[in-house]
């Protein structure tokens, strides 16, 4: 798996990325998405993770980009219409 | 504003596909060393339709010419915002994304559709990648250049992409097959 932006963030990712891969392969594909056994392991790398994007201005990009991409979304949706 | 477009085939199940697609910035990929991060930064299945929503930050280090590093201020890291969606119910993987870095000058709008094949639904699957590449600025020449090195960076790293990818997933298929013959082998230990 690859490494995170933030080098003291990347154990965490690691561990939560292989339990996602178990989970994608083992449970979504195979139909059964009721269940979020990575949580507990998002929970703790995403906090790690905050805490290095608002060090690098990133949180701010970030928001922004989303709001551009579900602006995008609605304009294509709007032109369907 | 200009556009770019590339197709090819994998030889791999859609299932294959979609879970290597994951790993695709891994170790195993040597051929895309310009991705030095990726991060998950939201993940969810819309109750509604089972899709899974991915957002990803990717960190990417390029060198980039002088003459371009003038206009972009000076830096060689730069952000991507990916958005993923991935339908098991039409076996779609959908990834649009975005350039967060230098999005005043330049705005790169990507596309990548994994779907099964048609003719080989079972064995093959389709790639589709399409980008819309526009760059911003009060003199049209310098845009169109900036415009034309975007689409040229884009061709040589689909290229290095695919041959990265095609890696990945062969060794993961190896992984896997070298998983079953260690699995295939327990019997024999318990009952020796």
């Amino acid at each position: 798996m690859s490494a995170s932006l933030a080098p003291e963030c990347s154990p965490a990712k690691e561990k939560y990325d292989n339990c996602f891969i178990k989970w994608y392969s083992d449970k979504f594909l195979k139909g059964d998405s009721t269940t979020d056994d990575c949580k507990p392991l998002f929970d703790e790398y995403r906090k790690c993770l905050q805490i290095a994007l608002k060090e690098k201005g990133l949180d701010k990009m970030l928001d922004e980009a989303r709001r551009n991409a579900e602006e995008r979304e609605l304009r294509k949706e709007q032109g369907k219409h | 504003m200009k556009f770019f477009e590339n197709n090819c085939t994998f030889e791999y199940s859609w299932r294959d596909v979609s879970i290597a697609n994951w790993r695709k910035y891994c170790a195993w990929n040597d051929r895309c060393s310009h991705v030095i991060a990726v991060d998950t930064v939201s993940r969810r299945v819309e109750p509604s339709t089972g899709v899974l929503i991915t957002e990803r930050l990717i960190t990417c280090k390029q060198s980039v010419p002088k003459w371009l590093l003038r206009f972009i201020g000076g830096t060689e890291v730069s952000y991507v915002h990916e958005i993923s969606e991935v339908s098991r119910e039409n076996q779609t993987v959908t990834m649009r994304s975005t350039n967060l870095t230098c999005a005043h000058i330049l705005s790169v709008q990507e596309t990548v559709i994994y779907s099964p094949d048609k003719d080989h639904p079972e064995t093959k699957t389709n790639f589709s990648q399409h980008a819309q590449i526009t760059a911003y600025g009060a003199f049209s020449r310098i845009c169109n250049t900036i415009e034309d090195w975007s689409v040229e960076r884009f061709d040589q790293n689909a290229k290095k992409g695919r041959e990265g990818f095609e890696r990945v997933l062969r060794m993961s298929r190896e992984a896997f097959a070298e998983l079953k013959a260690d699995v295939s082998k327990i019997p024999e230990v318990i009952s020796s």
